[in-house]
């Protein structure tokens, strides 16, 4: 018997012995027998086209196109090349082109600086021919070098020459090597599109306050989803793009997409909202709270409990802008630039005041998809804070959620006269531009005239705020806004209206009962408890008696 | 006698447990800052500077840093080192108390809570020199005094800018040395 269970155990612990020496070994195949791969198809460094001495962007682009032949089609028929966006509800024209915001507030008479951020060469001006197809810029999303730059005064044109830029500062960008960015083309990085999303408003994390470039390499700490040591998505693993279009947008927002998780490759409609891959059921790992959390998808955006605060980094987000100090000298009557203690941009001669400030809880406000924007020329009411775009939605509509916002607060020139915001000529070095010459009336009359619209002659400035929704800095899941920091007297959620919020809304009535029931609760208790008792010494034998 | 006995235990506990209670508020206070994080530490560096005693300033420490390196978001925190020879030289020197070595360089901490309220946290630096003699406690009663004066911000004085730690120092922001802390 013994040896008959010996030999078993050396058997099994043979068979053991064996499946781990197979599970180590490692034999190799053909295919590592083969020279390693490429991650693309195409090493664009071995095209003879491009190994040449390129002048200017759109040279780059025509040899582009000799093999990309619908490329630059497909890129104009989208908002990066056109600024322009027409609302399908109301035909309204928006985009960069149309609409007016408190930071620089519109590229018209600006263009040769706010093209920097244009996927195109050459608009400086009405002029500019949206049809030339060279005149499309492919290496501003493709370039994988790191080194193309394209600055503000260059109507979207890349550095051609050493240049010292900002002008006065002693620091110097170099001129871009065409030939090598155009070898090493890639499919778009965070980099690419951070070069102008992160620097929005002419700054980095100016704009947003959900992008800045410390989401080019993050941590998990700051986006789980972009984390570079571990799930490390680009852009466009959310912002799906095809045929150059690429999707999700705040003129297009997804605000509260419902259904299960779509497999990429299926036809997905709202491809970079959260929903699109995690449905809107996606807490299950929790039994005990996965059905609570649940419910709350059909009142919260994912984004208003992950991510709970935004801007979360040293770099930070622009809070307010105030034009109208904008044009005081300093002590000395010459233009100053003040910085505040973390050295961000606290004024500036040129622009006016500035506030900034990171870690920022956002506030919170009810959208349903569809939003509002001031254009150039819009009638305002200066006696209240003009809201530069409305986002829709209530407690009662079954689309909207509650989005956290970042609201960017400013006051701006408008015509106390006609009513509506002011274009103003700010970029350029010629004597109407205001950073150059720091005359209000100039400035205004030239962006005006650009705009072709009426100006009374008067201006003034009014208090404006606009509105931009926080959906990128998703924390881990353990950071998520917790239950209190809503369920509380003035909590995240006070100003939030439409819905009973239990720990914040109270009801006399259901309070009272409640207090009663848990009085006479206490009561019964006491009761029952005492009479126990009194049974209980009742029971008791009189001292002395003895047992029988 | 009894009920006399049970009642002064019971009075006793109900007094430890109170005690306990209160003691970390006691020891620690926390007051709310007008300014920015970065704000509010540079302010209260230009005062550390300024206050003279041999006040200067021995770093500035981010703790939140290997918290985030571990993949959690954390809201910020900055803790600002100042040091005064003048009065850490009497207690260093002290073999009774010189364990309040542990307490030094004296920090203030400055924070950021879910509230998106920023935050000043300093040790009660009275309470507890009371607690160990009156050598301690008479140095630790000017060690309150001036960091009261830390804690003073002139709102008509712009924002200075924050004094960063210098590259390959331990995180002190430098000038410490020379106050020989």
């Amino acid at each position: 018997m013994n040896i008959r269970r010996m030999a078993l155990a050396a058997s099994l612990l043979a068979g053991l012995v064996a499946f781990g020496a197979r599970a180590e070994l490692s034999v190799p195949s053909l295919a590592d027998k083969l020279p390693k791969v490429a991650k693309g198809t195409a090493d664009h460094s071995k095209f003879k086209e491009l190994q040449k001495t390129f002048k200017s962007g759109p040279e780059v682009t025509k040899v582009c196109l000799s093999c990309h032949t619908d490329a630059a089609q497909q890129v104009q028929h989208t908002k990066h090349w056109t600024w322009e966006v027409v609302d399908p509800a109301t035909g309204k024209k928006l985009g960069k082109k149309n609409i007016i915001n408190n930071y620089c507030t519109t590229p018209i008479s600006n263009e040769k600086d706010c093209m920097a951020c244009h996927a195109g060469y050459g608009w400086k001006d009405k002029t500019f021919d949206f049809t030339r197809e060279e005149n499309v810029d492919c290496l501003i999303c493709h370039d994988s070098t790191g080194t193309y730059r394209k600055l503000p005064g260059d109507a979207g044109h890349p550095v051609y020459e050493r240049k010292e830029f900002p002008a006065g500062s002693g620091k110097f960008v170099e001129a871009v090597d065409l030939a090598k960015v155009a070898q090493g083309v890639a499919m778009p990085s965070r980099a690419n599109c951070g070069s102008c999303h992160f620097f929005g408003a002419g700054g980095d994390g100016t704009k947003h306050g959900d992008l800045d470039s410390s989401l080019k390499k993050p941590g998990k700490h700051l986006d789980v989803h972009m984390d570079a040591k571990g799930l490390n998505f680009s852009c466009v693993k959310c912002h799906k793009t095809v045929d150059h279009f690429v999707s999700g947008s705040r003129y297009e927002f997804a605000a509260s997409r419902t259904g299960p998780p779509v497999a990429r490759g299926k036809y997905d409609d709202e491809p970079a909202s959260c929903q699109s891959c995690h449905g809107d059921k996606p807490h299950h790992e929790n039994p005990l709270l996965m059905e609570r959390l649940n419910v709350h998808t059909d009142k919260l955006a994912c984004q208003t409990c992950h991510i709970p605060e935004y801007a979360r980094d040293s770099i930070g987000t622009e809070k307010s802008w105030d034009w109208s100090t904008a044009t005081k000298m300093g002590p000395d009557g010459k233009p100053m630039v003040v910085k505040d203690s973390a050295g961000r941009r606290a004024f500036d001669s040129k622009k006016g005041n500035f506030a900034w400030d990171s870690f920022l809880v956002p506030e919170y406000r009810w959208f349903n998809g569809k939003v509002e924007f001031k254009t150039v020329g819009e009638k305002i009411d200066p006696t209240k804070v003009v809201e530069i775009n409305h986002f829709e939605g209530s407690a009662s509509d079954p689309a909207a959620r509650i989005w956290p916002f970042k609201i960017h607060r400013g006051k701006q020139a408008y015509d106390p006269e006609l009513k509506n915001l002011l274009v103003v000529h700010t970029a350029g070095e010629d004597d109407t531009a205001l950073w150059h010459n720091f005359d209000w009336p100039k400035a205004i009359g030239k962006g005006m005239e650009t705009a072709g619209l009426p100006w009374s002659g008067k201006y003034d400035f009014v208090a404006t705020e606009m509105s931009w929704p926080i959906t990128h800095m998703v924390a881990p899941k353990g950071d998520a806004v917790r239950c209190a920091q809503c369920h509380k007297n003035e909590g995240r959620l006070a100003g939030i209206g439409g819905i009973w919020l239990p720990g914040r809304d109270r009801n006399g009535l259901v309070d009272t009962v409640g207090w009663v029931v848990v009085a006479l609760t206490l009561l019964g208790t006491l009761i029952h408890g005492g009479i126990r008792v009194c049974v209980l010494c009742r029971k008791k034998k009189p001292e002395g008696m003895k047992q029988p | 006698m009894l009920k006399l006995i049970t009642g002064i235990a019971l009075g006793v506990i109900l007094s430890l447990v109170a005690v306990w209670q209160m003691a970390g508020s006691l020891m620690f206070e926390e007051r709310v800052s007008p300014y920015t994080v970065e704000e509010t530490v540079a302010r209260i560096q230009q005062n550390i500077q300024a206050a003279g005693n041999g006040w200067a300033l021995f770093g500035l420490r981010y703790p939140t840093r290997p918290v985030e390196a571990e993949g959690v978001s954390v809201l910020p925190v900055m803790a600002i080192e100042a040091c005064s020879p003048k009065y850490s030289g009497p207690i260093l020197k002290d073999d009774k108390v010189r364990f309040l070595s542990l307490l030094m360089p004296c920090k203030i901490s400055v924070y950021k809570k879910s509230d998106g309220k920023v935050y000043i946290g300093t040790m009660n630096a009275g309470l507890i020199g009371k607690l160990f003699g009156p050598m301690v406690g008479e140095t630790m009663e000017h060690v309150v005094a001036d960091q009261k004066k830390f804690l003073e911000f002139d709102a008509t004085k712009p924002a200075p800018p924050l004094i960063l730690p210098k590259a390959g120092g331990e995180g002190g922001a430098g000038g410490a040395a020379a106050g020989g802390c």
